[in-house]
């Protein structure tokens, strides 16, 4: 188990938070830059040291404050894979993977091995006597990887894994990655302020805001209710909070938001509820559609953005009120003639909307 | 130039190997070689300390350091007479064992280690700074301590500079002239460095202190057009470290 509570303040910005964490799960904190994701990782990994908390890894304590405990990152059992993965540029791609080992004290010929047998793994043996320098993006973030798992850490912390590397690299290395994740036995943090990856990598999924963790849970669970409307914007679904005014005999619940009146599959409750609609239940018409929909908004296309890894996807963020995120085909973005300032209007079933509590 | 004109060059050779020139040189080589070693030695924990510590009194410490930089030679001789000498503080400590710095090659040693230290200090410590506290962090978190960081990240990434400083103060340490005179008189053999034997050539016999002075010339000039190729070698083996590098 890992679990940590963590206070720093550092002239305006403060964090404070708590997490916890186990063996062969990945747990992503996943924010906006500046939220304390880095730091969040620096005070784990014992490069900076926390006003006050305390962390503790399978049992032995690395930090308290208030015990007096605070190990160097060298004492911690804790591999750290930074955003620009700070291989040595001095030292070749086999002696950067056995240099953990190597400083704990073990010989030139078991390190050797021992590093070895990971580039062999991550199928990089080719490259063992290559210097940084030489390697493509991916290639070094694989180094890095195996740099950081070779002294067998009990904490993998993983800064922006997919950060540095461009797009096409990226959704490559994403699924490479993923895997090796799930064949870790240690406990993983990873940073992103990708929700994309977050869902990808993360068996468990927090949210850092300004500091502080302001939604922790299963992913799945985060995905299906999403308790704020950052985390909905993070994960690029549309939620709305509001107040039941009236329920339809016909299983129809009518929700007064600060943007208007919603209509929503009848949530059985009253009062105050999140209102979920995912961007693909939205649909986008040039004419004011016919028919029965109740949920119709007019409004300018404000942003066109391919959502990847599907491709076919184009996620188009409307300047409806309440706004609202679509996510159509980009054969319906061309039929449509789409682009940032056209009026449209969108419409979503009342069925097609979630209400929860 | 002046120098070079002023003695043709087989009279040159015939002055350098001089029986009082060559012990000079010789002399020269050995004791600044000694203080360079010893000005690395102790140079490189105070750069690291400068380079990398946090704690009170550091820029204090630091201009102390770098003072024998701008302070006269001769005042530097001066001090280190009062401090070693019979009377001084550390001196009456050493007589105790029998031991007697003043006016032995020891106290070349010490003269040209003490106006030489902080040019090698400035050097390693800023290439100390220079060092991305990234790697430091990674051999951190790789379970290096501050000793193995420092042997195998910090000083082989700082090795240009570290060597530049050495170099210099190499330079300078060899050129010593105010406070090896204080400090070690001026004995034939003993603490004659080149630089003390070209000023009493100066008024004994013109030409071997010429001759003295081109040797000088030509090694502080190699010593510096060495740097300058140094200084570019990081960059080179960069380039030439692509991908065609398979060693």
């Amino acid at each position: 188990m890992v679990r940590a509570t963590l206070a720093k303040r550092r002239g305006d910005f403060r964090l404070d938070l708590a997490l916890e964490t186990a063996e062969r799960t990945t747990l992503v904190v996943v924010g906006e830059s500046g939220a304390g994701k880095t730091t969040l990782l620096r005070l784990l990994a014992g490069l900076e040291m926390p006003d006050s908390g305390r962390v503790e890894v399978n049992g032995r304590v690395y930090f308290d404050a208030a015990a007096g405990i605070n190990l160097p990152a060298w004492e911690r059992e804790v591999g750290l894979v930074s955003q620009d993965y700070a291989l040595f540029p001095h030292l070749t791609v086999r002696e950067n993977v056995a240099f953990g080992l190597r400083a704990q004290g073990a010989g030139r010929r078991a390190a050797r091995a021992r590093a070895d047998e990971a580039l062999e793994r991550l199928r990089i043996a080719d490259l063992a006597d290559r210097h940084p320098g030489a390697l493509s993006g991916g290639q070094q973030q694989r180094v890095a990887l195996a740099r950081a798992l070779v002294p067998r850490p009990r904490l993998l912390l993983l800064d922006e894994p997919l950060a540095a590397l461009d797009p096409g690299t990226r959704l490559m290395v994403r699924g490479e990655i993923r895997a090796l994740l799930s064949r870790l036995e240690c406990a993983t943090i990873v940073v992103t302020h990708s929700p994309l990856d977050a869902t990808v990598f993360g068996d468990a999924i927090a949210v850092i805001e300004r500091g502080a963790l302001t939604q922790v849970g299963p992913r799945d669970d985060l995905l299906r209710h999403p308790r704020s409307p950052y985390v909905a914007t993070l994960l690029g679904i549309n939620l709305f909070q509001g107040r039941v005014v009236r329920s339809d005999p016909g299983g129809i619940a009518h929700v007064q938001t600060a943007d208007g009146l919603l209509a929503a599959a009848d949530p059985g409750v009253d009062g105050d509820v999140f209102l979920l609609v995912h961007p693909q239940e939205i649909t986008l018409y040039s004419e004011r559609p016919a028919g029965s929909a109740l949920n119709v908004f007019h409004g300018p296309v404000v942003e066109l953005a391919p959502e990847p890894p599907a491709g076919n996807l184009v996620r188009v963020a409307l300047g409806t009120s309440p706004p609202l995120v679509a996510e159509i085909t980009s054969q319906s973005v061309a039929s449509l003639g789409l682009r940032e300032g056209v009026s449209v209007y969108a419409s979503f079933k009342a069925t097609g909307v979630r209400a929860y509590r | 130039m002046s120098l070079f004109v002023r003695v043709p060059p087989r009279e040159l050779w015939a002055r350098l190997v001089a029986p009082a020139a060559l012990t000079a040189l010789k002399l020269s080589v050995v004791t600044s070689a000694i203080a360079t070693a010893a000005v690395m030695a102790l140079g490189l924990p105070v750069a690291h300390l400068f380079a990398t510590g946090r704690f009170r009194g550091k820029r204090a410490l630091e201009t102390l350091v770098e003072l024998p930089m701008v302070l006269p030679p001769t005042v530097a001789g001066l001090g280190l007479l009062l401090a070693f000498g019979r009377e001084g503080l550390v001196g009456r400590a050493l007589d105790v064992f029998g031991v007697t710095l003043p006016f032995t090659t020891a106290a070349v040693v010490l003269a040209q280690a003490f106006v030489a230290t902080p040019f090698f200090v400035s050097a390693a410590t800023a290439g100390f700074r220079e060092v991305d506290a990234r790697y430091t962090d990674a051999a951190a978190t790789l379970g290096a301590g501050p000793g193995y960081t420092f042997r195998r990240v910090l000083l082989p990434l700082a090795l240009p500079s570290v060597l530049a400083g050495a170099a210099t103060a190499w330079a300078r340490a060899l050129g010593e002239f105010g406070a090896t005179i204080m400090f070690a008189g001026n004995l034939p053999g003993t603490t004659q460095t080149l630089p003390l034997a070209v000023y009493i050539g100066l008024q004994t016999d013109l030409q071997t202190a010429v001759a003295l002075s081109v040797i000088l010339l030509i090694f502080s000039f190699t010593l510096l057009f060495g740097l300058r190729l140094a200084h570019r070698a990081p960059r080179v083996r960069r380039v030439t470290s692509g991908p065609g590098d398979a060693r």
